[in-house]
Order: structure tokens, then C-alpha cells, then sequence
């Protein structure tokens, strides 16, 4: 079904407030004193000036103490100056930290919703498996993360790894939820009628399990984001892409270049925030106000 | 009755169903030794105390749950047979409809899975069946745009559309509200009369039973078993005005108490 909402948000935050007012906004109270008009303007109002209040309040601050002391941050025209002097740099950094997010995400997204199929469709595979990933899922990647630099070398490899290895678990765990949460009246219709395994997941099991693997992307995502940073951190040396650009800044407390890395990863989480927010409405448009399943 | 149209319906046979299940290691019998038999064509109610096991029945004779012990036939033939070639409709106790399907891509469901047991069959013209249930503007609507009552004929199309010989359902009315139900009640009674199927219905109506109903099986509870079976001799075909005849008073009087009994046997 076509959404009547115009304008598109960055977060799902925003998505969910929103909802119920453009309810409200829609119409049913076509009688009521107020007309139409000016309750979608109060509902804008409501929508834009809050956050727009508090990003004034946290830039105004933050250029009150970047110039009472320069030490701790930079003031914020030095941070986009930094960025204006020399974009390819930045620009070729958050081509590398993208690329793992997108190959290393990619993977831990197949990956998981793979293995969570397989560990729904037998109950052995997930007896054998669950306690490994439970045991890696409990490990800090940023003490596993060293070791795979050892292992791998300073390549693409041991990044890719690493994200996955963030990445895989929110979307395994929700999506076998997901799996297993299908509607029990549907599951005895269709096997009363004799469905194959495959038809069971193919019209039931799979789109079901949509929402559920929708909110595993919504945690696996920056969760990638976090561990492609971790990865470049701790192998700086290849000093290649943004967490490696902001880790040898601040060593050489060069703060510019530091919060300018800071401010790249920060634009990343939320373009691909946003799409997945986009993607969402258009596949799920069917699922209850867009909220996770009860 | 219809020669022509009660052989539409199968037979189910269930011979001495027992079932027990395992609570906290010891075993409790769920049904003790059930004898029923729909004939087909045939219309049964099945009524009784909550947990005495009507569920448990029906879902051993959707082949959703094995028996302990005794076996169930449909036309002669064993549970998985039946099942392989989609002789039984199932309407659940919910709607159970998926949300991303429209009205109508929900009735289809069931035919579009085992569709190798679709050969010959006589298949419902969705729309039609569809119109028939009232429901003939909302084909492209989805579940939540109707209400409760909507939602749950449409879950009946779904068992309806593949024309199986058997229907069962349980309780498919209990979650509407009364001036819902009535409608619903006299809207199967209207499509099962000019589409007789065997149907195993599950209800803790007595008035409902008993509009609907060819013969009304009273069970009792721990374990759970038959007590007592009542013939509903009333004309068919049967409509809302049947509610006002002395027989039906009768009938609700019988049945009432036979459920008073068997609860008060239950509590001692
Ligand atoms: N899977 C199960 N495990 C243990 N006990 C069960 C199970 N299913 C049903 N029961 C028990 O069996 C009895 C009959 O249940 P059910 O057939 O659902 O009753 P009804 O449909 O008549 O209300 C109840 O006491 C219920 O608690
Ligand atoms: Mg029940």
C-alpha cells in the first residue's frame, strides 16, 4: 500500500513519532473545529523545531568551549575546513571503511539469515551451533580483533572479518525469531493441507520473518559500522580508511582531522540508516504501524 | 436429506482415540477411548467443558497430532492419505491470516501449496466464493482492514476454496462479539447448506450447535470422553427463524443440562 507521508525521515525515531500524528493529520476529524490545514502545520511545527532546538543548543555549546579551550575540540568551521582542504583524502578513507561495511554487513546479512534458516528447518544444527556462536557472541571483538590482524595480515580480510563477526549475531538471533514466530493457526492451515517444507518457508516462514530480520538490520548495521572502525583501529599501521585516519590523528592530537573522521563515520551510520528506513516502508509496509511485531 | 449432495462429504471415522499427555513426567489422559463418526454430508457439533479435550480430537483427526492409541479413517483411508490429497479444510480458532496477503491471495493459499493434489479437484471460484461470504468488495483489501467478523470468514473461504470433503473447525466464531457470531452462524448455515461437506465443528454455543447442527456431541472432561450425543431433528433447510421453534427450546434445554451434569461430575 502506497504511504501518504511526504516528506522522508533520517531515523526511525522520527518515523514512529511521526506516525500517529499524520493519523491525526489525515482527516476522520473532518467536523472538528480545526481545520485540516493548520493541524498539519502544528504537526510539522512539532516534527522539525524540537530536534532543530536541540542541535542549536549542542552546536552553540560546542563552539563556546572549542574557543574557551581550543584544546579539547575544535571549533566546527575548522572541522569542515579540514574537510574542504583536501576531500580526496576523506573522500578515498570513507571509500575503504564503506567497502568494508558494505562486503563485511553483506556477508554477516546473508551469512545469518542463512544460518538462521538452516537453524530453524533442523533443530540439530542449532543445538550444534548455538553455543559456539553464543561463546563468540560474548567475546570482545576488540580483543578478537588484534589476533585476526595476526592471523590475516593488514589486508581487507581480517576487516571484513571482523564486521561480520559484529554484525552476523543481530541478525542470526532476530531472524530465527522471526522464523520460528510465524502465526501457529496458518502453520496447522497450510500442514493440514499437506505443504511441503519449502512451501512452509517460502509463503509463510520467510516473509514472516521479515520484520524480525528488519530490526536485526537495524542493530547489525551499526554494528558493522563499529566493527569496520575497531578493525582499522587496531591495524592503523595500513593507516587505510576513516577508524585508521582518526586513530592516527589523535595520536599526533591532531583534532581536526580527528573530529572530521568522527563526523564521516557519523554521516555514514546515518545514509545507511536512512536507506534501510526507505527500504523498510517498502517491504514492510504491511507489517503493524511499522513497530516490531508483538 | 440430499442423496446427491450428502455424498459430497467423506466419512470420518475416530475408533477408541486415546491421548495422553506428559505433565511434569506423569502422564494425564487427555482422551480416553473416543468413538466418533461423521458421517458424509453431516454436520457435528462438538461441546463441552474447556479443557476436556475437544482440540486435542480435532487436531488428532487434522493429523496435526498423533493418537496414543486407536486410529482415525477418512473415507476408509489413514490420516496422512487424507491429508496428501487435501481432503480436510481447517479453520483455527484465530483468523490466521498473513497480513501481506490481500483478501483474496489469503483464500488462495491453500492452493497453491501440495498443488499436485489439486488435479481433478473441483476448485472454488475465488471471487465468487468470496462474493457469496459478503465479501465480494473486499477482495483486494488486506486482514486489517476488515473486522474481526470479516476476518474470520474469510479464514473460512480458505477452507472452503479446495472443496475438501471434510471441514474442521474450532471455535472459529469465539473471539467475535454475539450480534457478530449470529451473523457468521447464519452465514455458514446459509453456504453449508448448499455445499453440505462432512464438518467436525468445535463450539461452546448450545444455541449455535444446534442451528448448525445434524447431531450435537456432548464431552466430558479428565479424561476426556463422550457423554452423550443428541440428534437435532430440526428441518432442513434451516434459517434464523428456527431459534422460535418449541423443538429448539427443547433441545437447548437437554443439551444444557447434559453440560450441567458433566460439569458438576467434573468438580466432585
Ligand atoms: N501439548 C500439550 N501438552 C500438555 N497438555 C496439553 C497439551 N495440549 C493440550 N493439553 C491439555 O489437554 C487438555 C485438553 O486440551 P484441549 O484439547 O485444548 O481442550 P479444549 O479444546 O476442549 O478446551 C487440557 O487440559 C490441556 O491442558
Ligand atoms: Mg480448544
Amino acid at each position: 500500500m502506497p504511504r501518504t507521508e511526504k516528506a522522508s525521515s533520517m531515523t526511525m525515531e522520527l518515523e514512529q513519532t511521526r506516525r500517529p500524528s499524520t493519523e491525526n493529520a489525515a482527516g476522520k476529524t473532518v467536523k472538528s473545529a480545526v481545520p485540516q490545514g493548520s493541524a498539519r502545520a502544528r504537526w510539522r511545527f512539532g516534527l522539525w523545531v524540537p530536534p532543530l532546538v536541540t542541535f542549536v543548543l549542542l552546536g552553540s555549546s560546542w563552539e563556546y568551549v572549542a574557543h574557551s579551550k581550543p584544546f579539547v575540540i575544535p571549533p566546527l568551521g575548522d572541522i569542515a575546513g579540514s574537510i574542504a582542504n583536501d576531500p580526496s583524502a576523506y573522500w578515498n578513507n570513507l571509500v575503504v571503511t564503506l567497502k568494508e561495511v558494505a562486503v563485511g554487513g553483506g556477508a554477516a546479512i546473508v551469512l545469518g539469515y542463512l544460518l538462521a534458516v538452516l537453524m530453524c528447518e533442523f533443530k540439530i544444527l542449532e543445538r550444534a551451533l548455538m553455543p559456539v556462536v553464543m561463546v563468540i557472541m560474548v567475546t570482545p571483538v576488540i580483543a578478537i580483533a588484534p589476533a585476526l590482524v595476526v592471523a590475516f595480515g593488514f589486508g581487507m580480510l581480517p576487516k571484513y572479518i571482523v564486521t561480520i563477526i559484529v554484525a552476523i549475531f543481530p541478525i542470526l538471533i532476530n531472524s530465527l525469531a522471526g522464523l520460528r514466530a510465524v502465526d501457529p493457526g496458518t502453520l496447522d492451515v497450510l500442514r493440514v493441507v499437506d505443504a511441503s517444507r519449502w512451501e512452509i518457508f517460502w509463503r509463510l516462514r520467510f516473509p514472516g520473518s521479515m520484520p524480525y530480520f528488519f530490526a536485526g538490520l537495524r542493530i547489525a548495521i551499526p554494528f558493522a559500522i563499529i566493527g569496520a572502525a575497531v578493525a582499522e583501529f587496531v591495524a592503523a599501521g595500513e593507516a587505510a580508511g576513516l577508524g585508521a585516519m582518526v586513530s592516527i590523528a589523535a595520536s599526533q592530537a591532531n583534532l581536526e582531522v580527528t573530529w572530521a573522521g568522527i563526523s564521516m563515520f557519523c554521516v555514514l551510520g546515518l545514509l545507511f540508516v536512512a536507506a534501510l528506513t526507505l527500504l523498510r516502508r517498502r517491504i514492510l509496509w504491511w507489517d503493524n504501524h511499522g513497530r516490531a511485531p508483538k | 436429506m440430499n442423496a446427491a449432495l450428502t455424498t459430497a462429504g467423506a466419512e470420518v471415522t475416530a475408533r477408541g482415540v486415546t491421548k495422553r499427555f506428559g505433565v511434569r513426567g506423569q502422564p494425564v489422559t487427555v482422551l480416553d477411548d473416543v468413538d466418533l463418526r461423521i458421517a458424509p454430508g453431516e454436520f457435528v457439533s462438538v461441546i463441552g467443558p474447556s479443557g476436556c479435550g475437544k482440540s486435542t480430537l480435532l487436531r488428532i483427526i487434522a493429523g496435526l497430532l498423533d493418537a496414543d492409541e486407536g486410529s482415525v479413517a477418512i473415507n476408509g483411508e489413514a490420516v496422512p492419505q487424507a491429508i496428501r490429497h487435501k481432503a480436510m479444510g481447517l479453520v483455527p480458532q484465530t483468523p490466521a491470516l498473513l497480513p501481506w496477503r490481500s483478501v483474496r491471495d489469503n483464500v488462495l493459499l491453500p492452493t497453491q501449496v501440495n498443488t499436485a493434489a489439486n488435479a481433478g479437484r473441483n476448485l472454488l471460484d475465488v471471487d465468487e466464493l468470496l462474493t457469496s461470504f459478503g465479501l465480494g468488495k473486499d477482495l483486494r483489501k488486506y486482514p486489517r482492514q476488515l473486522s474481526g467478523g470479516m476476518q474470520q470468514r474469510v479464514a473460512i473461504a480458505r477452507a472452503f476454496v479446495f472443496d475438501p470433503p471434510v471441514l474442521l473447525m474450532d471455535e472459529p466464531f469465539s473471539a467475535l462479539d454475539e450480534i457478530t457470531r449470529d451473523q457468521q452462524r447464519l452465514g455458514l448455515l446459509d453456504f453449508w447448506q448448499s455445499n453440505r461437506r462432512s464438518v467436525m465443528f468445535i463450539t461452546h454455543s448450545v444455541p449455535e450447535a444446534i442451528l448448525l447442527s445434524d447431531r450435537v456431541v456432548l464431552m466430558a472432561a479428565r479424561p476426556g470422553r463422550i457423554a452423550e450425543i443428541t440428534e437435532i431433528d430440526l428441518p432442513r433447510p434451516r434459517d434464523e427463524s428456527v431459534f422460535l421453534s418449541p423443538q429448539f427450546r427443547e433441545y437447548e434445554i437437554r443439551i444444557r443440562e447434559g453440560l450441567r451434569r458433566v460439569m458438576k461430575n467434573a468438580q466432585d
